[in-house]
């Protein structure tokens, strides 16, 4: 059975190391509070990390009209193809989870790949609030 | 299947074309009109290489490498002195079609032209007419724009060069285009493109803008997505997940985690 992305709101305590190691892992560093992973604040010392939650029936995937979203099922995540994406924006305002996001500064759409089957933020979340298992 | 490019061997996938192989393996060979999201054309010539086989009986041939399909032990040069001969003319032809525009004067420099030998077009604007923007819109399924006209008339126009009724205003053609040469203006929450506004689609909750209303509802009728979806925008749909999140949250589940932790 493939792997799945697992969040446990109840552990996170907001540290923004997973948005850290995803900025690191995905581009050098630059922009932490534009990654693919966001830690929202819900209320008093409660925080639920955002991510994409890899659908079953993604909408982005749907709204892709030149094929540049597609599942990949050996992974079990959906992939963007970077050089077929063609910045129309359709899975951007498609998702309805909010987790295809604009790259203002590269001109890009990103979005989660789950690090192609090893999430950094997973692997550095010290409270184990976001696993991967 | 392999194929020897510049004296070495790399893998290669049948059906897919030598500039695919060249592109993967981060070999540098200059090509405009080229997009994974479209089919391969053949327009700017910038992507010639050198090909030949064992079994060809000494043949060499010089091919526009985005529509050569690979073949196995394919022979390929990116640079040979031929090769860069005929670069260097299609960037002098180039140069001459759009000699202000910086994409162009570029690539040509890092060729060594620094000015056409050719007449320089007097009414130049940025398109080299590689049909890249036409070319999407077709993929996408709008056909809002086409090539028209015959010789030096030869533009990218919309039918009667009117506002294009089938336009939706999603600027793959802008985001797409090599040159830069179309333009289009987001004035507040309106769009203009190929002579036509449209309205975006505003956030419900903070007014950030992302698509046009009528790309929203191309989306909504012809790809099955409901139409509630484009309501808000992603920032504030992340956090409408946070706080859906917490109401399915049980928060007590920290403390228990805490105790395991302890012990």
């Amino acid at each position: 059975m493939t792997k799945r992305f697992m969040v446990r709101p109840a552990l996170c305590i907001g540290c923004r190391t997973c948005e850290l190691a995803c900025s690191l892992t995905h581009q050098e560093g630059k922009t932490p509070g534009r990654t693919r992973i966001y830690p929202l604040a819900v209320g008093k010392e409660k925080w639920v990390p955002v991510a994409c939650l890899q659908c079953d029936d993604p909408a982005c995937v749907k709204s892709c009209l030149v094929d540049a979203l597609r599942m990949n099922e050996e992974l079990g995540y959906i992939e963007l193809l970077q050089e077929r994406c063609i910045k129309c924006r359709a899975c951007v305002a498609a998702c309805p989870f909010g987790c295809s996001l604009i790259d203002e500064e590269q001109e890009i759409i990103v979005k989660c790949d789950l690090c192609e089957g090893n999430p950094a933020c997973a692997r550095f979340c010290p409270t184990k609030a976001l696993e991967y298992k | 299947m392999k194929i020897q490019i510049n004296g070495r061997w790399y893998k290669a996938r049948e059906g897919e074309m030598v500039l695919d192989v060249l592109r993967r393996e981060g070999i540098e060979v200059p090509a405009l009109c080229a997009h994974e999201a479209v089919e391969p054309y053949g327009a700017c010539r910038l992507c010639m290489v050198e090909i030949t086989h064992e079994d060809w009986g000494g043949w060499k041939g010089n091919v526009t490498s985005c529509l050569y399909p690979v073949e196995d032990k394919l022979i390929v040069q990116t640079h040979t002195e031929d090769v860069i001969e005929l670069r260097k003319m299609v960037l002098n032809l180039l140069l001459a079609r759009c000699p202000n525009t910086p994409e162009i004067q570029k690539l040509a420099e890092e060729y060594g032209i620094d000015i056409t030998d050719f007449v320089p077009r007097e009414d130049a604007d940025d398109c080299i007419m590689c049909g890249l923007c036409t070319r999407v819109c077709t993929q996408m399924g709008f056909n809002a724009i086409s090539v028209a006209g015959r010789g030096y008339d030869r533009e990218v126009a919309t039918p009667l060069k009117e506002a294009p009724p089938d336009c939706v205003g999603c600027l793959a053609c802008v985001n797409i285009c090599p040159t830069n040469h179309i333009k289009y203006q987001d004035v507040g929450t309106t769009r203009e493109i190929w002579g036509r506004q449209f309205e975006l689609v505003k956030c419900k909750e903070c007014g950030k803008a992302l698509i046009t209303r009528e790309f929203a509802d191309y989306l909504i009728k012809n790809r099955d997505i409901p139409a509630d979806y484009f309501d808000v925008c992603d920032d504030c749909k992340r956090a409408g997940t946070a706080k859906n999140f917490k109401k399915l949250v049980h928060w007590e589940e920290k403390e228990e985690a805490e105790e395991e932790v302890s012990v």
